[in-house]
This record gives C-alpha cells, structure tokens and sequence, in this order.
C-alpha cells in the first residue's frame, strides 16, 4: 500500500514538473525541470 | 504556453535522456570487471554459488580461485574486496592468484568477495571508477568499488540495520556491507546471502585459515594492525612477532567479543576456521583528504594528510613519501605468508606452503622510489 501512495505521489510530482517544463519561459528553467523529471519518471516506473 | 516554450522544453528533455541514456550506459558498464590472470597454481575456477546455490544467477554470486599444490596438506582462503573500495585488499588478491606457486595444501582466493560492491562506486565521495596498470602483458584495467552492495541489487536500507543472529543494532547502511553480515543467513538479503556462501565454502572445504584483507583511512584507529579471533590468536602472536622482526609495523588485537557481523568475529564463532583480518592505511578513504585522485588512490601521496600528521590526528605516520600500494600489498601478501607459516608451526599434519609471491621486500622496501605508486606492482603481475 505504502508504495502505491509512494507512486502516486511521484506521479503527481512529475505532472507538476512535466507542467512546469511546458510553461516555463525562462530556458535555464526548463533544462532544469528537465533534469529533475527524468529520475521521478523512473522512480514511478520502479526503475532504480 | 507559446510554440517556442514548447521546442525549449522538448529540447531540454532531449537534452537530459542524452545524459541518461550515456550515464547509463556508463554505469551499466561498471558490471563488467576485470579478473585476475590464471597463475602458475590455479588448477580450478568455480563460483561462491557452486557451495551456496542460493547466490546462482545474482550479482552477489563471484568467481574463486582454487589453487592446488603437488602434495596434499591444509587448506587456506584468501578474502579480498570484501570492500571494493580498499584497493590493496583485492590488489593483494590478484597477485597472489598470478604469482603463487602452491607446493602443500589448497588455498582459495576470492577476489572480488563481494562482487555487487565491485560493480558501483561512490561518485559522492569523488571516488575514481577505474585505474590501469602496466603490467607485464600491457596495459590492464582494474575498477574502483564501493565499500557496499550494490543497491540496485539490494534496495532499499533499513532505518536500523539488525545483524543476524546476535540482533546486535547498527546504522541502515550497514546491512549493505558484506563484513557486518556473518555468518550470513540462507534466506536472507544479498548481502547476507554473500556471507552465507563464504561460510558455507569454509565449513564444506574444511578451511583452516581465513584471511580477510581491508584498508582504512588514516583517521581510524585499527590500521597496519591484524585482528585475529581468539581461536587464532596463538598464530596471529607467532606470525606478528616474524612481521615486527622485520621492521614491518604490525598492531595486533583480539576480535571483541561483541562487535558481531565481522569476519573476525563470526567466521570464528560459526567455523572451525581461524580468521585473522588485516588492515592497512588508504588515503582516499579518509575524511581529511585532498581531493580524491590516482596518486592518492595508488601513491598515497597526499599534502592534506601530511598537514594532518604534524597535527597529530592520524594513526599511521604519513610524510610526502604517502604510502604507496606495493608497499600496502606487501604488508597483506607478507602478512599472509607469516601467519600461514605459524599455521604450519602449529598443524604440522596439515600444511600449507608456497612459493613465488613477492615479499614485502621486493614489492616495496628494494623497489625503485621512482617506480612505487603502481608501476612496480603492476610488473609483478601478468
């Protein structure tokens, strides 16, 4: 149960940063919401 | 959210699955390590798994090293990289497993005695992931590890780690270290599991004396010194007293009783082996180092340490001449052959002799200075 919740906040977490990707105007803004994405992609996908 | 919002972004993205997919793939790399040459000695080649079958087809499964001499006699095994981050440890290993020329017994080398560690390393301690040597068929590659399993074998850590059997507590990441985890369980995690198939290759192999041979930072009390079980203590006198004779300065203690989880401690509790342990000094693994680097990891040459040393913070004398890896090496392989001589002098029944293994003496005290920091172990080796 605990790491279904653990997923879904991830999941949530990469909605928002995935948002904050499109949206941001600033490019160094967006190379980093890029970089932060990548591993809370893999952390829902369980992939260590 | 304008068009060129949206080529930016994708682009960023772009950007970072490319540093994905290459750290990725630089990491996935680090799974393949080097082995050692087959020496003179070396009559067979098995796997921890072919006494624990549990360890088949896992990272924490590793290659040993049989080697057997012409006449039957005791038997012997050599632990190395049970932290794969103490160089001298599976350094020493390598050479004794290309150079040993066995006339008694068996000795069993591991290498690499956990090998999940040996496939990761610590990029937050600035560690190195590999270092090359000539050697004398050329150039050769040898990894850096990290002092723990892997953790995409074996993840995630506990908040309190509790050994097996003694439930003696320690910190969360200490479940990942292969030497707080003797004598093992069958059905535990990984790491467990590793130490559970190097106690059952004792009991099987009927061992008579285990080495395990570590590094430690120049901060920490057990350095140059060997730890002996006190089932071994009478050997580990006898052989300390030939290593302090010549000029080979070696502290020894006696496991305590209740620090669990080590090979010291539980090899000798759960065998019928006698375990000795030996230590020696490793610049990179300390927390007052310079910045982490090849002549530091090979050299131990480093200026933070010599500064550290006129403050009186360290337990091993260090000056500009570091403390190089033949001379780190030596101290294991010499500190092998003394104590597996008192083992003798003890079992005359059951011998174990060989020969062929530089001594202290020709890896570091006759050694050219100009060549000690890599060059000259290297051409000891094939």
């Amino acid at each position: 149960m605990i790491t279904i919740i653990y997923r879904l906040i991830l999941a949530l977490i990469v909605g928002l940063v995935g948002w904050n990707l499109f949206t941001e105007k600033k490019l160094t803004m967006q190379l980093n919401a890029a970089m932060v994405l990548i591993p809370l992609v893999l952390r829902v996908l369980m992939v260590k | 959210m304008t068009k060129k919002n949206y080529i930016t972004a994708a682009l960023s993205l772009a950007l970072a699955v490319a540093i994905m997919i290459y750290t990725g793939m630089n990491f996935m790399a680090a799974r393949d390590i080097p082995w050692p040459e087959q020496g003179p000695s070396v009559t067979d080649i098995k796997l921890l798994s072919d006494w624990f079958p549990g360890l088949k087809d896992t990272n924490g499964d590793t290659w040993v090293y049989v080697l057997q001499g012409q006449k039957p006699g005791g038997k012997m095994l050599v632990l190395g990289g049970t932290h794969a981050n103490e160089v001298s440890g599976y350094m020493a290993a390598f050479t004794f497993i290309e150079t040993a020329v066995v006339e008694e017994g068996t000795v069993y080398v591991i290498p690499y005695t956990n090998h999940s560690a040996m496939t990761h390393n610590d990029p937050g301690e600035g560690n190195l992931q590999y270092f090359t040597l000539q050697t004398k068929s050329g150039e050769r590659t040898f990894r850096y590890g990290s002092r723990a399993t892997n953790p995409v074998d074996q993840w995630p850590d506990p908040d309190v780690y509790v050994h097996y059997p003694s439930n003696q507590q320690l910190s969360g990441s200490e479940t990942r270290n292969i030497n707080r985890g003797y004598p093992g369980r069958e059905d535990g995690n990984l790491t467990e599991k590793m130490a559970y198939g190097v106690a059952s290759l004792i009991r099987a192999e009927n061992i008579g004396l285990t080495f395990d041979l570590h590094e430690a930072s120049p901060e920490y009390p057990v350095i140059n010194a060997t730890v002996a079980h006190q089932n071994a203590i009478d050997i580990a006198s006898e052989g300390c007293m030939n290593l302090l004779m010549q000029g080979i300065d070696m502290a020894l203690e006696q496991s305590p009783v209740n620090f669990h989880g080590l090979t010291h401690r539980e090899l000798g509790d759960y065998t019928e082996t006698m375990a000795l342990l030996m230590e020696t000094a490793n610049a990179s693994q300390g927390r007052l180092r310079g910045a982490t680097t090849l002549n530091q990891v090979l050299g131990g040459w480093d200026d933070c340490y010599v500064l550290s040393q006129k403050l009186g913070m360290l337990y091993v004398p260090w000056d500009e001449n570091g403390h190089p890896i033949e001379e780190r090496c030596g101290r294991h392989l010499q500190g092998v052959y003394e104590y597996s001589q008192a083992y003798n002098n003890a079992h005359p029944d059951t011998p174990i002799t060989y020969s062929g293994v530089p001594s202290y003496a020709e890896l570091f005290l006759n050694a050219d200075p100009a060549k000690l920091g890599g060059a000259h172990l290297g051409s000891f080796l094939m």
